[in-house]
């Protein structure tokens, strides 16, 4: 990892949400730097390192995943369920963080190995809280692993 | 006629029908042949002189010869015994020929016996007119001819023999021909009373019994229910070839199952189509059997268009259920299409509204005035309430759809848990929650059940008196087979005339800003606990306070 310098990759549709999040997490105080796609493609681009997101230096490999549920191209239940086949990539924590709070796409994603399922508040504040604990939580507290191979 | 023509006519009709013989009497000459019977001869003459003469002549001809000295005694043996010519003497004392003659010919017996008449070469003209009228077949003239007399009894003896040869014949046959008659008779007659019995079954039976014929399959017989239940009489059943009444549709099946028979392979049961004499079409169930020597079929149809129609009621029913099913479960999909699009969709732009309306009012509130910073802020309440909206109808929907499962519930447990997130509210409010639960458990979805009290709580909390602080007692007891859940507030209590309306989906008695809320809160009570099976209600004193229930089956 270069630096002390955690990334997250954020993946998201929804300008306005993107827009929230990173101000939440810079209420929050969140030292990482995250880095956004809009589609599942791109998150499976980013991930793998093709494409735009061949400079490594550039598009490091995040220590978390957001990842949205619905999403043009590839949906989050299918970017998570690749990342998870991946070796180099399987063991990187996701949390879903979406508007559904729908038990079969709640169960479908833990099934899948998410490691964490947030439901985004519609409170301004409410977020703010959600971002300082997973930023404290999944970037500070939280053991990473190393990364896998086979 | 010329005499000689008569004669000839006579002697023919005389000789044919032969008399019924009596058995020989035992011959005294001892010559008998072994497989020749001796046939009976018999000469009447007053003379002995001229009967030993005879006799002497006849000797020859091997044959049983009986003497009579007088017509008297000739009758006598008559009467005894059956004899195949008579040689009698015209002329004798007291009885003559020609009086003997016509007696023997009066007695049926003997009315067709050859009679020769022995008379004298001078009386001959007169004697054989008289003789022939009186039934004589021939003439022998005296003195007599060894060998013309020999002659004409041989030719008797060997017509009598013939003749009872072809008697004996004849009633050996009649006898075989009686036995084998009467052997027929008897079967007959087994057989008519055997048919006899089954035929009481073929009439009576309410299925359709019919024999056919083997090759081209018309109907030789059939049963009173071949009418009763197609309609067409026997003639008009048996003047047409059956498949001409079949649904043309099924005439190919019937046409195989037909080869199959005749082929000699074993016939299953099957089914078709049969035009009733009003055009109508009947289910008839059939098996069939070939008798092959008989060349005959023997056909049993059954009535079962009953049983067919309803098959057919009941498939096409379940065909309208299946589709009314595939129809609900589409709607029911597009409906979960719809909460997931209400759940996702409808609440990111809500999200954006609070959140940038948050932003503006952080970060760029010093460029607004005080009617500006409220506008914001009304936007963010407005994005609340509609998320609040958005919730409580997502979970109205799915508690409308889902299934609940339900399993006995400690309810210690499940209100101690739903208190949970109440208690700063309890706090802040000053209130009271006592518990009295004289039942402990109930059959219920745990969650639903969780749902339905965290709102009966809620509204004690929310529809607070404020004049004195909030006393709010939950409560169970067991009703019957039900427990009764109650939730019991000191708050402002509702109108009689409300106490039904609100528990329908968005009704209010208030308005959001004296108390907020969605108006879906008791709807979702309501449904929720008439989906596991029980019931709810209200009790309530305007100004006082209200006890709200719910009723679920005892665990």
């Amino acid at each position: 990892m270069p630096g002390n310098v955690r990334t997250i990759l954020h993946v998201e549709d929804d300008p306005n949400d993107v827009l929230l999040i990173a101000r939440a997490l810079r209420k929050a105080e969140s030292s990482a730097q995250v880095q956004v796609v809009t589609d599942g493609e791109q998150a499976v681009n980013y991930l793998s390192g093709t494409n735009a997101f061949s400079q490594r230096d550039q598009f490091p490999v995040p220590s978390l995943i957001l990842l949205d549920l619905k999403l043009p191209r590839k949906s989050g239940i299918e970017v998570l369920e690749w990342i998870r086949a991946q070796p180099g990539l399987k063991r990187i924590p996701v949390v879903m963080l979406t508007s559904s709070k729908q038990p079969i796409d709640i169960n479908r994603a833990y099934d899948l190995g998410v490691n964490a399922y947030l439901v985004k508040p519609v409170n301004f504040d409410a977020l703010v809280q959600m971002m300082k604990t997973l930023d404290s939580f999944w970037l500070g507290m939280n053991e990473h692993p190393s990364t896998a191979r086979e | 006629m010329d005499p000689a023509h008569n004669r000839l006519f006579g002697l023919t009709r005389e000789s044919a029908p032969a008399p019924r013989p009596r058995q020989p009497e035992p011959s005294s000459d001892g010559e008998v042949s072994e497989d020749e019977e001796k046939v009976n001869i018999l000469l009447v003459d007053d003379r002995a002189d001229k009967l030993l003469a005879l006799q002497a002549v006849l000797r020859e001809l091997n044959q049983n010869v009986v003497v009579a000295k007088s017509g008297k005694e000739a009758l006598r043996q008559l009467l005894q015994t059956e004899f195949a010519v008579i040689l009698l003497d015209v002329s004798m004392p007291g009885m003559d020929g020609f009086e003997t003659a016509s007696l023997i010919r009066k007695r049926p017996a003997t009315e067709h016996t050859p009679i020769i008449f022995v008379t004298s070469m001078n009386q001959s003209e007169n004697h054989v007119a008289r003789g022939y009228q009186l039934g004589a077949v021939d003439y022998i003239l005296t003195p007599i001819v060894p060998q013309i007399l020999r002659s004409k009894v041989a030719v008797f003896v060997e017509l009598f023999k013939r003749t009872e040869e072809i008697r004996r014949q004849g009633e050996r046959l009649r006898e075989l021909e009686e036995a084998a008659f009467t052997r027929r008779l008897n079967e007959a007659v087994d057989r008519l009373e055997a048919e006899t019995k089954r035929n009481r079954f073929f009439t009576l039976a309410p299925d359709m019994l019919g024999i056919g014929h083997f090759e081209d399959g018309r109907l030789l017989q059939v049963n009173s229910a071949w009418e009763k239940i197609l309609g067409y009489t026997e003639d008009e059943l048996k003047s047409v070839h059956p498949f001409d009444f079949l649904h043309p549709d099924d005439r190919p099946m019937a046409q195989e199952k037909a080869s199959t028979l005749i082929h000699g392979s074993p016939l299953g049961y099957f089914e078709t189509r049969v035009r009733h004499k009003d055009g109508s079409y009947r289910w008839i169930g059939w098996t069939a059997a070939a008798f092959h020597a008989e060349k005959l079929v023997y056909i049993f149809g059954r009535d079962v268009t009953q049983r067919k129609t309803n098959e057919q009621k009941i498939e096409s029913l379940n065909a309208q259920l299946k589709q009314r099913v595939q129809e609900l479960t589409d709607i029911n999909s597009e409906l979960e299409a719809f909460s997931y699009s209400i759940s996702h969709d409808l609440r990111a732009p809500l999200r954006s509204m609070q959140g940038f309306a948050d932003a503006l009012l952080e970060e760029h509130g010093d460029r607004l005035d005080s009617t500006g910073q409220e506008y914001a802020r009304r936007v963010v309440n407005s994005a609340k309430y509609m998320d609040a909206l958005l919730n409580d109808l997502l979970d109205y929907s799915r508690l409308s759809r889902a299934e609940l499962e339900r399993a006995p519930v400690d309810l210690r447990h499940e209100i101690s848990e739903l208190l949970v997130p109440l208690e700063n509210e309890i706090k802040n409010k000053n209130a009271q929650v006592e518990m009295e639960l004289a039942s402990q458990t109930v059959s219920a979805h745990p969650a639903t059940l969780r749902q339905i009290l965290a709102n009966l709580v809620g509204n004690a909390l929310k529809f607070t008196h404020p004049d004195r602080p909030p006393v709010i007692r939950i409560r169970s007891e067991q009703r019957g087979r039900s427990v009764r859940i109650s939730v019991e507030d000191n708050g402002i209590g509702i109108a009689a005339e409300h106490c039904d309306r609100i528990f329908r989906l968005f009704e209010r008695l208030h308005t959001n800003q004296a108390y907020p809320g969605t108006g879906i809160g008791l709807a979702l009570v309501r449904k929720g606990a008439e989906r596991m099976g029980g019931s709810t209600g209200v009790e309530s004193t305007p100004e006082k306070g209200s006890r709200f229930w719910v009723e679920l089956p005892a665990a």
